[in-house]
């Protein structure tokens, strides 16, 4: 298990590397200029080249790449004040330190993925399991076919539509917002129960098909005939046998789809204008802001890769052939 | 009131990013509640203004009729702000922010009639001039504090002007530092190239403080237009003692009737009353409501459909600089109980489309080029008339001396005059030339430019369409060598004067790279007249003939097509009052906002 | 011991069952409704098994073998499977009994060992865990009883350091351990009939012999009656008392499995013989598959189901024909065919006999 991790942590490293460059020179790819932007109206070529320097875009892109990878791991200096580790600086755009924005931000996008992701984990596999446990009957009928509708909706169409409905209509709830879980865990829980809703409609159906499918397909597996032929009874081969096999498809389509999530994050976050990670990613991007996006890429590429690491070690925990070979 | 290119730029990218279709920035007008009749019909006629006096600027300010203190209102923002040092407040979010918690020498004033003053802030009157307009006297009023109950002495505003030419500061505006040292932008700065803060100040023979109340201004040419120039944002008072330099932008010291309780970039943002802030001084400012609670993050469709709903907490909420989305539009127009809680009116951009003279030499093209284009499709593409009104001339309506002139008819013929195009295409003998037209790939330029070229095509031009993504849009039509022949872009006056409009438009001496002088126009005798008129120290006067200039430069040399005027619509909830659209900020005024019963 | 009555044409189905008889199965039928049609895997199929005795079904894929034996144990899907006839487990009706009931009579009074010890044992718990499990569930016993019986029955199955290996998982186990752990999952609870589906169809040939000496020693210690299951004559020879040949569905020849074996009687035994490789014999000696495939289930074909690939199909004298009429099912020793006693011996002995040695 040390290797494991030890070796995966290596993989991660290189792959942030490549990343970090990757959007490094991109950035530098498109023809636009940062420090246009931050100089006023009555821009000059001279307050634009202090600016440049402010920016210390006034170098070279390879040499800023490397004072920038510097920084992460030693801190840098800037006018603003000192960055300590892990520094990414400070953002062109509203000049706040990126890594104190990062984690500031950074509750609210994992509460709403997170929380909308345990949401239709839990429904959607719930609702995939009645479908199978239940194949062949109208139950099963009905929630496949609610599933397939469902999956084919989109998050910026159906956002809106129940914002509309319960809280512009009906006035149930108050707009959705992020209060941090730490200060007010009912407030926490109302403020992002629409968006959370909302995503999960979409993933629940997605998980509820694929979790009854895989259910079925396992109910057919040699290993559940012997778990009855045994004697054991129907719904403990279900439960014990069939569902945990099922549950590795499940997990490897989560492990593409946290990906996706933090994606869509970006959809579901300026649907609600709830200012996680997404939105600041898109703002990054917007306002030419290299820190910005450099740090918001970085972060998220290292979470998506933690959590592909855990989603690994979870197959271990399901499946003993995993772990051992 | 903003920078323009480079906002432009953003917002264009945001609208398009949030598939709004709409542009921020700043707006004016008339419109909304008890106000929207007279604004109504105020549109399109003389806007004026006055330098006022001691008297007109005493406070405290006349109560809003009906408001009562209390309650906290909810601004819906789209964007955080970037800044809160008031030396790089240029943009329209920041500077209506900055009504609430800075102050500065002077600042507008509504009056009663509808017209407006330009009234003594932190000074005692608007200014008095001497020296031919070359000196200008400024004396503080009595009982000015900073929130943290410190007086505000002539040693702040020293500090505030020289502080601008440190070179951390970037974005604010450079008018005062060019006008006392009689030097350009750049080296107008290497007259205090470290600010004052190595203890080096500005000679007496720039600027003076002989006592604590006293600030004399001295500039190497006669200016007329002082006061309107000290009323900018970017003027705001910044604390000698306590100026932090970089970090005062996120931590100012405030002046205004409210301060800043607590900041989170990009998530909201909590404004309470500033106690030290004494109403007896103040012509323009209350102090309504106990806070402010903005929220950023919120798109322009977003706030228009919560402000629409006007459900819970959204009663009590509007925004600093949040419009109507474009495809809500015609919803709040035709609900009269959502169009009550609108406000409306112009912003200070006009849109043109410039002419790359270094490319198309012969005059008899351009005009052809301007007979043709149609003004009504950008309108519509825009959402209509509540977001746009077509352009005759270069001066938008919010400025003084504003005359609705139409030399190509751009207003008679809203589709275009086709036909005499054709005819002035076919005289120059370049009839089927090629003609290469970029726009932003933003859906209302899109929508325009597929009209444009329809009328342009059947004139005689072989147009070649260039659609270039938003957010590089202006990088690539600011090169001087862009290899375009027609380009849009906007421009918004500093204040409700053309001289910060049409020198910046058409200034040959102005050519270069990022310059706004998109259509390359060098005349001299434009220039030597441009020149003229910035030595007469009427004001009134000065801008009768710079409406008269740019008129002559447009018939002349049609360096641009004027397109359109940029409108805008706020809203807010039921129980916001004193809501009412400044025409010198462009937006609705947040200092007269009180939360209803 | 596995009664087969003497009398060739006795009516199998109406014969009554036989008192010494464990599990007793009657003109069983299993009917799959599939989207092409019904599939009549079995088609009227009647065998007897007693204590102690070991019934091999032999036939080829799709023969209704493995069907035959779920029905037993009633582990087919009830909504797309239609089960008539009567299978009698020590007297008690299983067709139609309820699941419940079905549920204490599996792994208990009667097991089964799969195939693939490798698909049929669940790679997510322990090899100890998936034998004890039964065991509790069937006698009550707790955790520790089961794991210690677990342990007993890995030793039993002669699984070395059974203390150890019980905590193991399947995939830890080489192929003839998975198939004694199988074995001893399915014996932990003393069935009385024990179903063995191909149970060494899967592992080498030395560990085959070692599964099948295993089995008739447990068979010895226990006394449970089994029905082995397989496709290999030779692996009947050596562990079956008496053989039931299926084909499509139906017995083709039944009878002691010396009788079968040494004067088979069906061309489809005689087929099954002659394509099976001897290690007496040359090796430049061809074998003679049976030529043809199996028929379609969903529409096998009128007459003798065999016809089709029936070499013999000619000789057949008097009205009857291949072609039109079904054979009887044996009863006790004899085949379902429309040859006289007397082809049978003659094409036996002259043309298939030699071939055989």
């Amino acid at each position: 298990m040390l290797r494991f991790l030890l070796r995966r942590s290596l993989g991660a490293l290189v792959i942030l590397l490549v990343i970090s460059a990757v959007t490094f020179f991109l950035f530098y790819a498109v023809p636009r200029d940062p420090a246009m932007l931050a100089c006023g109206k009555n821009c000059t070529p001279d307050a634009l080249a202090v600016i440049r320097k402010n920016m210390g875009i006034d170098e070279p892109v390879p040499v800023q790449y490397w004072h920038f990878m510097v920084g992460i791991f030693a801190g840098r200096d800037f006018a603003q004040g000192a960055c300590p580790a892990p520094c990414f600086g400070y953002s062109f755009a509203t000049q706040d330190p990126v890594w104190q924005t990062i984690l500031d931000r950074f509750p609210t996008t994992v509460s709403l993925t997170l929380g909308g992701a345990v949401v239709f984990l839990v429904v959607g596999l719930g609702a995939g399991m009645i479908a199978a446990w239940k194949r062949g009957t109208v139950v099963d009928k009905v929630f496949s076919s609610a599933s397939l509708v469902l999956s084919s909706m989109q998050i910026y169409f159906v956002g809106p539509l129940v914002l509309a409905l319960v809280v512009y209509q009906l006035d149930l709830l108050d707009q959705p917002k992020y209060v941090p879980l730490t200060e007010d865990p009912a407030g926490w829980f109302l403020g992002l129960l629409i968006p959370w809703l909302v995503v999960q409609i979409i993933f629940t159906a997605n998980y509820t098909r694929l979790s009854r499918s895989s259910l079925i397909e396992q109910l057919q597996e040699d290993h559940v005939r012997t778990a009855r032929a045994k004697g054991m009874s129907g719904r403990f081969v279900f439960f014990r046998y069939a569902w945990r096999g099922s549950l590795i498809p499940i997990v490897t389509i989560f492990g593409v789809d946290l990906g996706s999530l933090f994606g869509g994050a970006m959809i579901t976050e300026w649907t609600f204008s709830l200012p996680g990670l997404g939105t600041l990613a898109v703002d990054s991007v917007r306002n030419t802001d290299l820190p910005m996006v450099m740090g918001v890429m970085l972060f998220a590429a290292t979470f998506i890769i933690l959590f592909n690491i855990l989603v690994d070690a979870a197959y271990a925990f399901i499946d003993p052939r995993v772990r051992l070979s | 009131m903003s920078a323009v290119s480079t906002r432009t730029a953003r917002s264009a990218l945001a609208a398009l990013a949030a598939g709004v279709l709409f542009l921020t920035g700043c707006s004016s007008g008339g419109g909304g509640d008890e106000q929207s009749e007279t604004e109504a019909k105020k549109q399109g006629k003389d806007i004026s203004y006055s330098f006022a006096d001691a008297a007109a600027s005493k406070g405290p300010a006349p109560e809003v009729e009906g408001a009562r203190e209390g309650g906290t209102i909810k601004m819906l923002q789209r964007d955080t702000f970037s800044h809160l040092d008031p030396a790089q407040i240029y943009v329209s979010d920041e500077i209506s922010l900055s009504t609430l918690i800075h102050r500065r020498l002077t600042n507008y004033k509504r009056n009663k009639d509808g017209s407006y003053s330009v009234v003594g802030d932190l000074a005692t009157d608007s200014g008095k001039k001497s020296d031919g307009g070359k000196t200008w006297t400024y004396k503080l009023k009595d009982g000015i504090r900073f929130e943290d109950g410190s007086e505000i002495t002539s040693k702040d505003i020293r500090h505030t002007i020289e502080r601008t030419f440190a070179p951390f500061i970037t974005e604010g505006p450079t008018f005062l530092q060019e006008w006392m040292t009689g030097k350009g932008g750049t080296e107008a700065r290497k007259s205090l190239p470290d600010g004052p803060y190595k203890g080096d100040h500005l000679p007496d023979s720039m600027l003076e403080t002989p006592d604590d109340k006293t600030i004399v201004f001295h500039f190497k040419q006669p200016q007329a237009e002082v006061p309107y120039a000290l009323a900018m944002s970017g003027y705001g008072v910044v604390s000698a003692k306590k100026d932090t330099k970089e970090k005062y932008d996120k931590k100012p010291l405030c002046s205004g009737p409210y301060k800043i309780a607590s900041f989170k970039s990009g998530k909201s943002m909590k404004l309470v009353r500033n106690t030290e802030w004494d109403p007896k001084t103040d012509a323009q400012r209350h102090q309504y409501p106990d806070a402010f609670d903005v929220q950023f993050g919120v798109s322009f469709e977003d706030s228009t459909k919560r402000l629409i709903s006007d459900s819970g907490e959204n009663r009590t909420a509007t925004s600093f600089t949040n419009s109507v989305d474009a495809s809500s539009m015609q919803k709040v127009r035709s609900n009269p109980e959502v169009e009550k809680r609108s406000v409306s009116g112009y912003q200070s951009y006009v849109g043109y489309m410039a002419i790359n003279t270094d490319r198309i030499t012969d005059k008899r093209v351009r005009q052809a080029i301007a007979y043709a284009l149609p003004a009504d499709s950008l309108v519509g593409a825009f959402g209509g008339t509540g977001a746009a009104e077509m352009a005759g001339n270069y001066i938008s309506p919010t400025l003084v001396g504003h005359k609705p002139t139409d030399p190509f008819g751009k207003i008679k013929n809203p589709q275009g005059d086709v036909k005499k195009a054709k005819k002035l295409l076919k005289a120059s003998g370049k009839s089927g030339m090629k003609l290469t037209f970029a726009y932003q790939n933003a859906p209302e330029w899109q929508q325009f430019s597929v009209a444009a070229t329809q009328n342009l095509k059947k004139a005689g031009f072989d147009v070649q369409k260039k659609d270039i993504i938003a957010d590089t849009y202006y990088d690539q039509i600011g090169k001087i060598k862009n290899g375009f022949d027609i380009y849009h872009h906007s421009w918004g006056a500093d204040w409700p004067s053309a001289s910060t409009v049409v020198p910046n438009l058409f200034d040959g001496r102005q050519v270069q790279d990022g310059a706004a002088n998109y259509a390359h126009l060098k005349n001299e005798k434009f220039q030597q007249e441009m020149d003229r008129i910035r030595k007469i120290t009427d004001p009134d006067k000065a801008a009768a003939e710079w409406m008269k200039l740019a008129d002559r430069i447009l018939k002349a040399e049609v360096p641009a097509v004027p397109l359109q005027y940029y409108k805008t619509i706020q809203l807010h909830g039921s129980k916001i009052g004193g809501a009412y659209f400044d025409e010198s900020l462009h937006d609705l005024m947040p200092t007269s906002l009180y939360v209803k019963k | 011991m596995t009664t087969l009555t003497t009398e060739a044409d006795a009516p199998g189905p109406d014969r009554p069952g036989d008192g010494d008889a464990f599990l007793s199965v009657r003109d069983l039928y299993v009917h799959f409704a599939t989207e092409d049609g019904t599939v009549k895997a079995v088609d009227g199929l009647s065998f007897d098994v007693a204590r102690g005795r070991t019934l091999g079904i032999v036939g080829e894929s799709g023969s209704g073998k493995s069907v035959t034996n779920l029905a037993v144990l009633g582990l087919h899907n009830p909504r797309s499977t239609e089960v008539a006839g009567e299978i009698l487990l020590d007297g008690q009706q299983l067709i139609g009994a309820r699941e419940k009931t079905l549920e204490t009579l599996r792994g208990n009074k009667m097991a089964m060992i799969f195939q693939d010890p490798l698909t049929a044992l669940s790679p997510y718990y322990t090899v100890g865990r998936q034998i004890a499990e039964p065991f509790r569930k069937h006698t009550g016993a707790s955790k520790r009883e089961a794991r210690l019986r677990a342990i007993e029955m890995l030793d039993k199955v002669g699984i070395p350091h059974p203390q150890s290996r019980v905590d193991d998982y399947p995939h830890q186990f080489s192929g003839g351990m998975r198939q004694r752990a199988m074995i001893a999952m399915a014996l932990v609870c003393d069935p009385d009939l024990l179903i063995a589906d191909e149970p060494t169809t899967a592992l080498d040939v030395t560990v085959q012999a070692q599964i099948l000496d295993l089995l008739k020693d447990l068979q010895q210690e226990f006394g449970s009656a089994i029905v082995f299951i397989t496709h290999d004559l030779g692996v009947i020879a050596d562990i079956a008392d008496d053989i039931l040949v299926m084909y499509s569905g139906r017995a083709v020849e039944r009878g002691a499995v010396r009788e079968v074996l040494r004067a088979p009687q069906h061309p489809y035994t005689w087929g099954l013989l002659t394509s099976m490789p001897r290690l007496t014999g040359d090796v430049g000696e061809e074998l003679s598959p049976i030529h043809g495939t199996p028929p379609s289930l969903l529409a096998p074909p009128p007459g003798c189901p065999f016809h089709p690939r029936c070499a013999f199909t000619d000789e057949v004298a008097g009205d009857r024909s291949c072609h039109r009429d079904r054979p009887a099912p044996p009863a006790g020793r004899g085949a379902a065919c429309h040859l006289t006693a007397e082809q049978k011996h003659t094409f036996f002995t002259e043309q298939i006999k030699p071939r055989l040695s």
